[in-house]
């Protein structure tokens, strides 16, 4: 009946595949938030003509192809600055920026969402600006925000697979090379499927809960 | 003022001495690790073992010319169109990747010598009683539809003006052919038919001799600007047919009759 030749030695391999595109997707997004977040609070203090040349840069990582600034920052890092650095290094640089440069969007739009009166009375309470970001805008921002953070998130997970041209044996590149070997390409794709839906099922429920508790208090 | 400008000269000169980079050879010495290009779905050049590790003839020239540059190897793996970015964008320092010397390619990269060579061979059904690639002659042969050996093959038939040439879609389906006797004889590359025969899930056929067709040489390759390197790369394919280990991985990874490097009546 159901036969097929994959080991459990295959599944561990794998199981690496996957820790490699959650350790990825990790490192990404925390420096991508971190930066994202730089960004947006900048972009609300600096105005929209000072910050043109930062906005202008993150449009590019948001308008190229993620595969394209994959190939050309790793032929940069080779052939121009003649570093050698490992693939996992560029894929995690890479993706950290096209993070920041959609996270950058979502903060500025959840500061913008605070409502303008709600800062000035702030303000006019003697709060100093740190204060009024700190006690008033973060709390009501994340908020607004959250649901798009999670979504980007996700995307830049199975973005991620993206990486193999670099050399970061992935998910998805581990069921390549599986495939070549096996020649069981749906059933193999069906097993790399699961994987994904393991990681990401965890994280869109952890979301959807702090939604859930966020908008009752 | 002359004298000045000759000293400044001189400076700058010696500046661009001292700036003028070590060469590629001595990079990876430095380096401790020589990173090879190798395509790891062109069995028996190159795989994956049941752990998934990349194993095959390419593979183990890989770690052999690590050995000598006493140096660790890393197969990075690149798919065959792969091959040549992934030198040129710095990626691998060496191709051992099975890729034929054209000219076309040796406008951009620097090849060794070849290191091996994919001749054509004659598989026969052992009914039919070929022994060699002219027995051929009025049987029945047939070969994957497109291919160079099935081009030359068609038009060796058509020269005969006898038996008859069958094309086939996939090269499984003409040893399957084979094996139940469909047709008597085909011609394909010396690995991918010693391969099949290996398998034993084609039973009765065997490899009975070379065929006269063009055989297909495959060379290392690196920057071609690198000529240090590209020297030992030379002299490293010539230590490696010299001290019988070219037979040894032949041996291992192919089997059977040892292709010659060397192409008669031509230098290198």
């Amino acid at each position: 009946m159901f036969h097929t030749a994959l080991t459990s030695a295959d599944l561990i391999f794998l199981a690496k595949g996957a820790g490699m595109t959650i350790l990825v997707t990790a490192i990404s997004v925390f420096i991508g938030t971190l930066l994202g977040i730089v960004f947006g609070v900048l972009r609300g203090q600096l105005g929209p003509i000072w910050f043109a040349p930062v906005t202008f840069v993150l449009d590019i990582f948001r308008s190229v192809p993620l595969l394209i600034q994959l190939v050309l920052a790793n032929a940069f890092v080779g052939m121009v600055l003649r570093l050698h650095i490992s693939g996992l290094t560029v894929a995690c640089m890479v993706l950290s920026l096209y993070t920041a440069a959609y996270c950058t969007e979502i903060v500025r739009g959840g500061i913008h969402a605070v409502p303008a009166t709600t800062r000035r009375a702030a303000r006019s309470l003697g709060m100093s600006w740190l204060q009024d970001m700190r006690y008033i805008v973060l709390p009501l921002a994340t908020r607004i925000a959250l649901p798009s953070w999670i979504g980007l998130a996700l995307g830049v997970m199975k973005d991620s697979a993206l990486v193999y041209v670099v050399q970061v044996t992935e998910l998805l590149k581990s069921t390549q090379i599986l495939i070549t070997r096996l020649q069981e390409p749906l059933f193999l794709l069906l097993i790399c499927g699961a994987f994904y839906f393991i990681i990401s099922f965890p994280l869109a429920r952890f979301g959807g809960y702090l939604e859930k508790r966020w908008s009752n208090d | 003022m002359k004298m000045i400008t000759l000293a400044a000269a001189l400076v700058a000169a010696t500046g661009f001495a001292g700036t003028a980079q070590a060469d590629k050879l001595d990079d990876i010495i430095a380096s401790g690790t020589l990173r090879c290009a190798v395509v790891l779905d062109f069995p028996p050049m190159g795989m994956r073992d049941a752990n998934n590790e990349p194993i095959g003839f390419d593979v183990d020239y890989c770690n052999d010319l690590a050995k000598a540059l006493g140096v660790k190897a890393e197969i990075v793996e690149t798919p065959f169109p792969e091959r040549i970015p992934a030198l040129m964008s710095g990626r691998v320092d060496v191709g051992v990747a099975s890729t034929s010397d054209t000219l076309e390619r040796a406008k951009t990269v620097g090849f060794s010598v070849p290191y091996f060579a994919f001749e054509m061979a004659v598989t026969a059904n052992e009914k039919s009683g070929i022994k060699s690639f002219d027995d051929m002659k009025g049987h029945t042969v047939g070969a994957t539809a497109g291919t160079f050996e099935a081009i030359a093959l068609e038009k060796q038939v058509q020269e005969w003006g006898t038996g008859e040439f069958r094309p086939y879609q996939t090269q499984a389906d003409v040893f399957l052919a084979l094996s139940q006797g469909q047709i008597d004889a085909t011609v394909s590359t010396s690995t991918v038919a010693m391969a099949n025969v290996k398998t034993g899930n084609f039973p009765g056929i065997s490899v009975v001799g070379k065929a006269p067709f063009d055989t297909d040489y495959v060379a290392l390759f690196t920057n071609r600007d690198e000529y240090g390197l590209i020297n030992y790369l030379n002299l490293f394919v010539n230590q490696q047919v010299r001290t019988g280990r070219y037979a040894d991985l032949y041996e291992k990874w192919v089997g059977g009759a040892l292709p010659s490097l060397t192409v008669p009546n031509a230098y290198r």
